[in-house]
């Protein structure tokens, strides 16, 4: 018979939740790009397309970021899972602001001729977008960098989430204390 | 006859793991109570010791003995939240603080804080983990977090002691959410429990 888990608690969403921004955002540009090669009437949709995943991976930084703060709050501590759970969390913080950034002004891009009723033109389709893409490249390596820490806590100290509520045997075979890699 | 073999199986299962889990649910309620007692007890041998720091001219020991307190009664209200959840009733019985010098003070006040750092709620946590309770996992862990930091403060107030014969009342900040206790507020959010700097309270 089918069995559903039960619905995660907030905290134990991170390890989910991370994916959707690393994966949303990264190939967000690769639409960007194929847009901006294209002529400008085959090229909007790519655009568009790129549009909705910033905005969506954007949306999904504010959820990993929430969840990865209640995470946090169950992580237990050494010198070295503290400092590097404080890049994590200052990385995901900054990448979070740069990426609205980020959004608003490829919304502006792609809506501000739309508004003005101006034809697409290499302009709009092609030059900005590329420009743009140098913007966005910061934004990514701050992501990526988050996503490293975020996997240092995970696979090089041993930090866990916890995933059930119920009592498990799962947390008996975990390292009580997690490894201080100092 | 197969029907009831199958029903005395399940009754024996049943019969086996019911006071295994209803120990295990105990255990951590026993553990918040004790640490409902212990924060609690902490919170008031503090405020004493902090007396006796004025009275011998240790303002910013006193300062820090206050802040401790402070950030004790925030644990103690985490993990009474916690027992309330549970269905239990949160309950301390405060002793009378055994008050000596502040040198005696600082030095019990860290033996304390290093038991509860590497000991006890450790192994609360371990236990708490072992049920699956995440509420009881993030109060041990967040005070067990503070009490690292005020085993440092301690430690350090013990060691330069006599530097702070005569000193004024310093700031301390306590985090109203988890109870760290910080002179700095070299940061924008706890770096234990996230909360804003502007939740913190100035102790002194």
């Amino acid at each position: 018979m089918l069995q559903f888990s039960a619905i995660p608690s907030w905290d134990a969403l991170h390890p989910l939740i991370i994916h959707f921004p690393i994966a949303l955002l990264l190939i967000a540009p690769i639409f960007i790009v194929v847009g901006a090669v294209l002529t400008p009437a085959k090229g909007r949709s790519y655009l568009i397309a790129a549009m909705v995943l910033l905005l969506v991976g954007t949306a999904s930084i504010f959820v990993a970021v929430e969840t990865g703060e209640a995470a946090g709050k169950l992580a237990e501590r050494t010198p070295g899972v503290a400092r590097v759970l404080e890049t994590h969390e200052s990385l995901a913080e900054r990448t979070q602001a740069v990426f609205s950034v980020l959004s608003v002004i490829f919304l502006a891009l792609l809506t501000v001729p739309w508004l003005l009723k101006a034809s697409d033109t290499r302009l709009t389709t092609t030059i900005l977008p590329l420009a743009f893409l140098v913007l966005y490249s910061a934004g990514a390596l701050l992501l990526v960098n988050t996503a490293h820490n975020g996997g240092r806590l995970v696979h090089e100290f041993g930090v866990r989430a916890m995933v059930t509520s119920a009592p498990s045997d799962a947390n008996a075979a975990l390292p009580m204390e997690t490894p201080d890699r100092d | 006859m197969k029907k009831s073999a199958y029903s005395a199986l399940v009754l024996t299962l049943a019969l086996i793991a019911l006071p295994n889990v209803a120990m295990a649910a105990t255990k951590t309620l026993d553990n918040l109570q004790a640490g409902f007692n212990g924060e609690s007890n902490a919170h008031a041998r503090y405020l004493a010791f902090a007396e006796k720091a004025d009275q011998e001219s240790y303002g910013e020991v006193a300062s820090l003995f206050r802040a401790a307190a402070k950030a004790e009664e925030v644990h103690a209200a985490n993990h009474a939240v916690v027992i309330k959840k549970m269905g239990g009733t949160p309950q301390a019985k405060i002793e009378t603080p055994v008050v000596n010098s502040t040198k005696e003070n600082l030095e019990a006040a860290l033996k304390g804080e290093s038991y509860e750092r590497d000991t006890m709620y450790p192994e609360f946590l371990r236990q708490a983990r072992d049920e699956g309770n995440r509420d009881a996992v993030q109060t041990f862990n967040l005070a067990k977090m503070a009490e690292s930091e005020h085993a440092k403060l301690y430690s350090e107030a013990v060691n330069n002691l006599a530097k702070l014969k005569g000193s004024r009342a310093k700031d301390y900040f306590v985090c109203t959410v988890c109870g760290n206790t910080t002179s700095k507020l070299d940061f924008s959010k706890c770096p234990a429990c996230f909360t804003s700097k502007e939740k913190f309270e100035k102790v002194s």
